[in-house]
């Protein structure tokens, strides 16, 4: 688990993860850097949502903690809020 | 002080509180059973909306829950009041092989409802008077005692911290002879794979496989996208977007111990050890079957909050987002916000839940029974 150090902004919970989670309300154009890469909030992106930290494919899996948590609706760039609009869940009747 | 806390002793197991119970048999019982309690001081009604031609798995339910609420520990006397005779004798014939605590009833169909109260008045008097003799006994573990472990109202920092204290929790809990039980079968969906690899067999992991099937099925034969249903609009809003998202983080509150079986709603387990209830998710219904399993009490870990309370078993709320602890105070018991604002350990604060739990142990109140959120929801449906 990575976050910064003093009253964490974020959280990056494994390497392979795609999404870190916000603990802090962010505007549009906010920045923060996660493991070096500096992160230019495209979207406001508020307490507990995710946002992208790497960039993600059309269709391709969504991952934190490690695991698929559903597929990208379509493309999604670094910096860009990850919610219900561009991430869908591959289970139940939604498939 | 950690390991030192006091317990009654009913049915040679520990209980943390001592209820004398005016329990509904059938919703038209439940007048009966309000008046007798208003009458009777230091007695718990507990009524519903049931008990009358269901069938199948709903009728299963119902029975296992009024049974389980009988020979809870945390309950010291009983007063069943019935409709009818045969069903309110076969209650109370079933329930006196198991229990050596006072149970008696009264019958509405007898000579009426206000001749059922009056019956009723006299026998929970005498038993009130017996359950206030009872005095607590030291207690240092946790043999005896079954936890239910749930959560509610949750948001993205319940998979990242609340749930996982609440698993360490679980862990010392179970080194310390206890048993916990945790459920919500939709809540596995995406996480089963993880899930059935601590199954203590094959058997068992076969079993939590077949129920997420099963659950999962009923989704798709109704077509649905659990979107909206599971996770519901409050999860949503506190950032969880999918349910294998959130069972990924709802499986952090079982800790690492392997599963020993999987209990039908309300089942009572027979050995020590980590248990998976299935079950439908809503918090009344599940924190209700898992009182019925004989759990003493529930860890509840909350995100944007959930009010939900029980009556036997009281229900522990932890959460760790410092904007709930700021708007939702009343509603929680542990706050361990400083995971997420200053990297508190996990194991530290769960430390800090297991401190709480020999606390409301030893009798001190959760805000869930303070706040009289006393929810009673025998019959679970949905996902």
């Amino acid at each position: 688990m990575t976050s910064a150090p003093e009253a964490p902004k974020w959280l990056w919970l494994h390497e392979e993860d795609n999404v870190a989670m916000a603990l802090s309300d962010f505007a549009a154009d906010n920045t923060v850097t996660v493991n070096g890469t500096s992160i230019v909030f495209a979207d406001a992106v508020p307490y507990g949502h995710k946002f992208a930290v790497k960039r993600i494919g059309a269709d391709e899996p969504v991952i934190k903690f490690a695991e698929t948590i559903g597929a990208a609706k379509r493309a999604i760039d670094i910096g860009e809020h990850v919610h219900v609009h561009n991430i869908r869940s591959l289970r139940g009747g939604a498939r | 002080m950690m390991g030192e806390f006091s317990v009654f002793r009913i049915d040679q197991q520990p209980g943390i509180r001592n209820h004398v119970v005016i329990l509904s048999l059938n919703s038209f019982c439940n007048r009966a059973v309000e008046l007798i309690a208003t009458a009777v001081r230091g007695t718990l009604p507990l009524v519903h909306p049931f008990g009358r031609n269901e069938i199948g798995i709903y009728r299963e339910r119902l029975e296992r829950t009024l049974e389980g609420v009988v020979l809870n520990p945390n309950v010291g006397a009983v007063l069943l009041v019935g409709y009818e005779p045969e069903s309110t004798k076969a209650l109370l014939d079933k329930v006196t092989q198991k229990t050596a605590k006072p149970v008696d009833s009264v019958l509405v169909l007898e000579s009426g409802t206000m001749s059922a109260v009056h019956a009723g008045v006299d026998k929970a008097m005498w038993m009130v008077l017996g359950a206030s003799e009872a005095r607590r006994n030291p207690a240092s573990d946790f043999e005896g005692f079954i936890f239910g472990v749930k959560c509610g109202g949750s948001d993205a920092t319940s998979g990242v911290a609340s749930n996982g204290a609440i698993g360490e929790a679980v862990d010392r809990i179970l080194e310390r002879g206890g048993t916990a039980i945790f459920s919500e079968t939709t809540e596995i969906l995406g996480a089963e794979h993880i899930v059935a690899r601590r199954a203590v067999n094959e058997d068992v992991a076969r079993k939590i496989y077949s129920a997420v099937e099963a659950n999962e099925k009923m989704a798709m034969d109704a077509g649905i996208d659990l979107l909206g249903v599971n996770p519901v609009p409050d999860n949503v809003r506190g950032g969880i977007t999918t349910i294998e998202e959130k069972s990924l983080g709802a499986i952090m509150k079982t800790g690492t111990h392997p599963i020993q079986d999987v209990l039908s709603y309300g089942q009572r387990p027979d050995r020590p050890g980590l248990y998976f209830m299935d079950s439908p998710s809503a918090a009344s219904e599940v924190v209700t079957g898992m009182s019925a399993c004989g759990a003493q009490m529930i860890l509840f870990s909350t995100g944007s909050c959930n009010p939900v309370g029980n009556p036997i078993s009281p229900v522990l709320k932890v959460t760790s987002n410092p904007r709930t602890v700021a708007r939702m105070r009343q509603h929680l018991d542990v706050d361990i916000s400083d995971v997420l604002t200053r990297g508190q350990s996990l194991r530290d604060a769960g430390d800090r839940i297991v401190e709480a739990i020999e606390a409301v142990s030893d009798g001190r109140l959760t805000t869930a029974e303070i706040t009289g959120h006393l929810e009673f929801a025998p019959i679970p449906v949905g996902l």
